[in-house]
């Protein structure tokens, strides 16, 4: 999904593409045909629907002619301008391609149609079809086009409150951390400062943009060095990610939240601590990256329901991010937890 | 004052001694990094105040203070927490202390000064306040000033005997004052009513018996004894018995 930074100001749609002309002749066609069907005769339907279709779509095709052509001059004008200009442009047209109906089938003795002598209420009738239907039209693409600037301003949105955030409870825990070590152990406190940034930093950055798998590592490497500051022996890592290749493209803090929820949740509560492994596969074009820590001892049911904001969170980002689905899986025993991404292997954004 | 720091984070310990050392006057006598070593160190040396972290493994600082309230005379007790969310605006509402993380010395030294034991009341009303049921880890029996600690999951039976309630465990025997409904309550699943006056720890149950004469009885794991199960709660514990097969 690409979603653009900023839309079209002009309401109308280009024109010049093969699918407008397409779904203009369509159009034409379709109206043609509810004239046709109002106006005919059983015997002279065929015959009706022809001459209007000629007509019908001498119109429109000239109208996105001309509408193609004047777009750039369009642009430029606000879209109450843009719109009545492109009104009254689609009458001109109208009016020309009346006329000219009326004098080839006057001249050419088009038989059937009894408009000879009566050129004013053929026009006059031809110009109020026009009036009504470009009106109906232009008030549709305006529509239209306000409906899809409202559905892109609610993906912007949603993009950015999916931006990952660090949990208030990490950052005062390190705030305490680095309060301890600038007591005597200097270089170990700005160590703490600087990995601190980093992270951020990342959690910063605009969400719709991915970073390489190389520096979502990086960060959680950094992230973990500060909790082990705070865990000492408490908290042991196991990093196993050889396998997936550097270049890949992830959402930036893809994989740092579930080791922070490894930590909040496994590795905190137990007094002896324990080992949170990260292990990371290629599998042909997808990746998959593991995550797995103990629990605590579940005398006291350890309640994760405090997590399932997180985890849907990374869901989202995973369903916004990638074309083909990425997926998060979770798996709990009474004694360990794992979670399980899987994702396409991309070295660009789509 | 003699100050007991409890926090599972030594350098988060070594800050709060070191901002005490500058405040001066008073004496670190103990450190504990879980609620258990905090039981441990208060039966040893009694501090007068303690400065508790309230997220640690194990036993959490509000148990751990929940424990030492039972206490005749219960020590000074000055919450830490780095990051408190709701819990905090319940600590204001009962006048309980707490210091926020990374802890500022002036304030540190205004809590000193200030310094109180909690009661019953202020603890049970904390308790209330938090959002998920709250389990202990521990029950605790308070005997010639010290606590003394039995953990949940050693808990075999509670037993009540007009005003008291027995605790049978794989150490012994103790008595305190509870009410088994409250028990019952608190340790929802992990417990089993059998009786009126009996509850049954789920993991200790091993089968059901009945004599001659058609009293039914529940067998326990690792204890010879026999309980009475009354009629009402006999399906109860076969039930029970027949979903562990299952499981």
């Amino acid at each position: 999904m690409d979603i653009k930074a900023h839309q079209d100001k002009l309401f109308l749609p280009d024109f010049c593409s093969i699918q407008a002309v397409f779904a203009v002749v369509i159009t034409g066609e379709m109206l043609a045909f509810v004239l046709s069907i109002i106006s005919s005769t059983v015997a002279s339907f065929w015959y009706d629907l022809g001459m209007t279709s000629l007509y019908v779509q001498w119109v429109v095709l000239l109208g996105a002619a001309s509408l193609c052509v004047s777009r750039r001059l369009l642009a430029k004008m606000d879209n109450k301008q843009a719109g009545l200009v492109a009104y009254l442009i689609l009458l001109l047209i109208s009016l020309a391609v009346s006329e000219l109906a009326y004098w080839l089938i006057h001249y050419l003795h088009l038989g059937r149609l009894e408009i000879h002598n009566q050129h004013l209420l053929f026009t006059a009738r031809n110009m109020a079809i026009s009036a009504i239907i470009c009106a109906l039209l232009l008030r549709y693409l305006y529509i239209q086009y306000q409906w899809t600037a409202h559905i892109q301003s609610e993906a912007n949105a949603r993009i950015q409150a999916l931006q990952a955030r660090i949990r208030p409870h990490f950052l005062f825990n390190s705030m305490n951390t680095i309060a301890s070590l600038t007591r005597g152990q200097c270089r170990q406190a700005e160590q703490a400062v600087e990995d601190l940034s980093d992270l951020f930093r990342a959690s910063l950055t605009d969400a719709s943009q991915g970073i390489p798998f190389s520096d979502e590592i990086d960060i959680a490497r950094r992230y973990l060095r500060i909790e082990k500051l705070r865990l000492e022996k408490r908290l042991e890592v196991d990093w196993d990610v050889d396998d997936v290749p550097t270049d890949a493209i992830v959402p930036a803090l893809l994989i740092q939240p579930l080791l922070e929820n490894a930590i909040y949740h496994g590795i905190e509560p137990r007094n002896e601590g324990g080992t949170i492994r990260i292990s990371g596969r290629r599998h042909g074009h997808r990746l998959v990256v593991s995550i797995d820590n103990p629990l605590p001892d579940s005398s006291r049911s350890s309640n994760h329901d405090g997590n399932q904001i997180a985890m849907e969170n990374i869901r989202q980002r995973l369903a916004v991010f990638y074309e083909s689905p990425g997926s998060l899986d979770i798996q709990v025993t009474a004694e360990r937890y794992l979670a399980v991404l899987e994702f396409p292997y991309v070295t660009e954004r789509s | 004052m003699r100050i007991l720091i409890a926090d599972d984070e030594t350098l988060a310990r070594s800050r709060v001694h070191s901002l005490l050392g500058e405040i001066g006057g008073h004496d670190v006598v103990a450190e504990a990094a879980n609620g258990e070593e905090v039981i441990e160190a208060y039966n040893r040396v009694t501090p007068d105040l303690i400065l508790l972290d309230i997220r640690m493994p194990v036993m959490d600082g509000m148990e751990a203070a929940q424990h030492l309230s039972m206490l005749e005379s219960p020590p000074a007790v000055i919450f830490t927490t780095a990051y408190g969310e709701h819990a905090l605006r319940a600590f204001e509402l009962h006048a309980v202390d707490y210091l926020l993380k990374p802890i500022r010395k002036a304030r540190l030294e205004e809590a000193l000064a200030s310094a109180r034991s909690l009661n019953k009341a202020q603890l049970a009303a904390l308790k209330q306040d938090q959002q998920k049921p709250y389990q202990r880890s521990h029950i605790s029996v308070c005997s010639r000033g010290n606590v003394h600690l039995i953990p949940v999951a050693n808990i075999i039976y509670f037993l009540a005997e007009q005003k008291y309630i027995t605790v049978r465990h794989t150490g012994g025997e103790d008595i305190i004052e509870d009410s088994l409904k409250s028990l019952e309550n608190e340790f929802g699943d992990n417990v089993l009513r059998i009786h009126r006056n009996a509850l049954l720890a789920t993991a200790y149950l091993e089968g059901l018996e009945k004599s001659r004469s058609g009293q039914s009885f529940a067998r326990l794991k690792g204890c010879e004894q026999r309980l009475d199960v009354s009629r009402r709660h006999v399906a109860e514990v076969r039930r029970q018995l027949k979903r562990r097969c299952k499981s």
